[in-house]
């Protein structure tokens, strides 16, 4: 029965050769009737194998027809030249003239079964045992129990060990799975171990993002802020520190927090985090002054302690829900007035997909809406509520990159200044400094960016308005021209309905996330 | 101090690891006894009885760092002989040279000496040209790590960042060394 299985599959190993063979013959003749030598080639590409199982240079040296001349010694070369790296298979060259006068070449590739060949010298001992560990005996099915028993009294197969191999884990979906060769218990034999491990679920809440930067702004100063996430992919302790950071809030806050943080609560559906901080508050005159015309904005503050406990829940591995509290103590500048609570019921609903377009595109959709209600039920002086959504489209395809970003927000009542809104940083109309536009915020907010990055070089125009509710809406636009390298970025904006030509600038680094995992 | 120390390291490590070539007949051999590709997950893979494929390429270059003239570039398919524990190898191609009962250093510089390149290919450069030989390797059957989904830096990743050692960096995967010059027959001078 084994000799005519044998005899089986070489017939069909040979009729597969020969029918390569004959294709690639038909295709060289076809070749010279119909594709002269020089014809233009529009595009090359690899059939019946992944091209991605080639080796780099091989692949690039493939792609890189597409414009040349077609000469049919190079084409033969690259197909001897998979062989040589896939030796179980063979690969034929097939030139096809299209209409338009261009040539469109293919490399047909089939594999070939040559049981003989085994370029592992191990090939030459015998299988004294085969097993899988690491799995239990009743997630095996009798079929591949089998086909482990069929390898023992066998000569290594490196190829029937890779085919075995490549139905364990399909047969195991949960299961990483690995293949080691052992000694066996005499000379000349061996064992051959498939070891099973168990898969890591993906988890499906998402950490905080991290936000390391270090940044310079032409009207704003210098400013940082640095976290660092340490831990596993389970939990993680963020030590932050910001120094004269001044980028995202009307103040301008020097401290240090940490928070901690669990994706896991017994289900990958439940996690938690606490974050504890320290700021201490600098203020631009343009704000003082602002603030002193305007009473109703609740006083600026000389330092902000904030507690924020957070219970996450995930529907999906992309949409998830968080609910917690915000407490807040702003102690004030005067040292003789009493200190402010601010503290508020928040909750978020954050959504994040990523997906690809065939090996190439993808695309990636990020969405968050967030309430934070201050309220007196939780001893807060200060009673509003905050609402914000947010939302990007980020679009990456080789050296192209498109990302679109917009947000709008409210608040009503009186909410502090670390809640208000503000425009005219390092991300939003960045040709405009918020101290000129809102220089205490405001309690309105939408905004709308786009930017198109050719490797690194970017153009971005950006459309916002910041107001008070009470106040008249005055749309903003800029536009300007980024250069990014690595984590470092250096922009330049201009404000476009203005009467005033003038730029900011924009530079620094913002890496996304300092990990140490253990 | 410390940074610098950083960016000068890798390339220190690389000069120290000797090239040299010499002309056989119409051809240009090269020797390379420091040059180690079988380490890490591939030398593990091969004590665990797999087989290994390794690319390996020798660049001739104008000058250093420059496109390459020429080149030969060879597939290697290494395995590890689990009872006798010596390295067998044969070269994937037409002629599927075989050697085995190797040692570890040993069957890296036969697979390098396997690399030759005509003398036609390198006066192509000019006659008494100098020119500079870059050795390659690039490892078929990598266990290719899946890019994170996470994006950000670990330390080590920011530290490599920069001090500009990036994964597809060939400093790791590469050495080059030069100048040389070919004489009518004979070992190639180096000056």
């Amino acid at each position: 029965m084994g000799s005519l299985l044998a005899v089986g599959e070489g017939m069909r190993t040979l009729g597969l050769l020969l029918s390569l063979l004959v294709t690639g013959t038909q295709a060289a003749t076809d070749q010279k009737a119909v594709v002269p030598e020089g014809t233009v080639i529009a595009v090359a590409a690899v059939t019946g194998f992944d091209i991605d199982r080639l080796s780099p240079g091989l692949r690039e040296d493939i792609r890189n027809l597409a414009g040349t001349p077609l000469a049919q010694a190079r084409l033969d070369a690259l197909a001897e030249r998979i062989e040589a790296e896939r030796p179980r298979y063979v690969a034929a060259v097939r030139a096809v003239m299209d209409p338009d006068g261009q040539a469109r070449v293919f490399f047909v590739v089939g594999r070939q079964e040559v049981p003989e060949r085994d370029d592992n010298i191990n090939a030459r001992y015998i299988v004294e045992q085969a097993d899988i560990r690491g799995v239990p005996d009743e997630e095996l099915s009798q079929a591949l129990r089998d086909d482990l028993d069929a390898m023992v009294g066998q000569r290594l197969d490196s190829g029937a060990a890779d085919r075995l191999q490549q139905r364990i884990e399909q047969e195991l979906p949960r299961y990483d799975v690995s293949r080691r060769m052992q000694r066996g218990s005499q000379v000349g034999r061996i064992k051959l171990v498939y070891e099973a491990r168990k898969k890591e679920l993906p988890q499906w809440l998402r950490f905080d993002s991290l936000r390391t930067n270090a940044l310079f702004h032409s009207e704003q100063g210098w400013g940082s802020f640095l976290d660092l996430g340490i831990g596993n992919r389970t939990i993680r302790f963020t030590p932050m520190v910001a120094i004269d950071n001044a980028d995202d809030l009307v103040e301008e806050y020097s401290g240090v927090g940490l928070r901690f943080e669990t994706r896991q609560l017994g289900t990958r559906r439940l996690g938690a985090s606490f974050e504890w901080s320290w700021f201490d508050q600098d203020w631009r005159p343009a704000t003082l002054s602002a603030l002193a015309l305007t009473p109703d904005i609740p006083p600026a503050y000389d330092t902000r302690s904030t507690i924020t406990p957070l219970l996450k829940f995930a529907v999906t591995p992309e949409l998830s829900v968080a609910a917690g509290v915000s407490i807040s103590e702003l102690e004030p500048l005067i040292p003789a007035t009493g200190s402010q609570m601010a503290n508020a019921a928040v909750a978020s609903v954050d959504f994040d997909r990523s997906w690809k377009d065939g090996s190439e595109p993808t695309h990636r959709v990020t969405a968050s809406f967030g309430v934070r209600a201050g309220s007196r039920d939780l001893e807060s002086d200060l009673a509003y509520t905050r609402y914000l959504g947010q939302g990007a489209y980020r679009f990456d395809a080789g050296r192209h990159h498109v990302e679109a970003t917009g947000m709008a927000g409210g608040i009503t009542g009186h909410a502090p200044l670390f809640e208000r809104f503000t425009l005219g940083d390092s991300r939003t109309l960045r040709g405009w400094d918020k101290y000129d536009i809102a220089p205490a915020g405001a309690d309105r907010v939408v905004h709308s960016s786009v930017e198109y990055r050719y490797t690194g070089i970017g153009l971005f125009l950006d459309v916002g308005s910041v107001w008070d509710a009470e106040t008249e809406r005055h749309v903003r636009v800029s536009t300007g021209v980024g250069f990014y390298a690595g984590p470092a970025f250096f922009v330049v904006g201009f404000p476009v309905n203005t009467d005033e030509l003038r730029a900011i600038f924009t530079m620094g680094l913002r890496i996304p996330g300092v990990r140490i995992q253990w | 101090m410390a940074l610098l120390a950083l960016l000068v390291w890798p390339a220190e490590r690389s000069s120290a690891q000797a090239l040299t070539v010499d002309v056989v007949g119409e051809v240009l051999r090269i020797h390379a006894p420091g040059f180690s590709f079988l380490k890490g997950d591939p030398l593990t893979r091969l004590r665990d009885g797999r087989s290994v494929r390794v690319e390996l390429a020798a660049l001739v270059l104008p000058g250093p760092g420059k496109p390459a003239a020429a080149a030969a570039r060879r597939v290697f398919a290494l395995s590890y002989d689990l009872w006798e524990e010596r390295f067998a190898v044969t070269v994937l191609d037409a002629r599927s040279q075989s050697v085995s009962h190797l040692a570890l250093a040993a069957v890296e510089a036969w697979c390098v000496e396997q690399l030759v390149v005509p003398l036609s290919a390198i006066g192509a450069l000019g006659r008494d040209a100098p020119f500079w030989i870059r050795l390659e390797y690039n490892v078929l059957d990598g266990d290719a790590g899946s890019g994170s989904p996470d994006p950000g830096y670990t330390l080590q990743g920011l530290i490599d960042l920069l001090s500009r050692r990036r994964k597809t960096d060939s400093s790791s995967h590469a050495l080059e060394a030069g100048p040389f010059r070919t004489p009518a027959r004979g070992p190639a001078s180096k000056r």
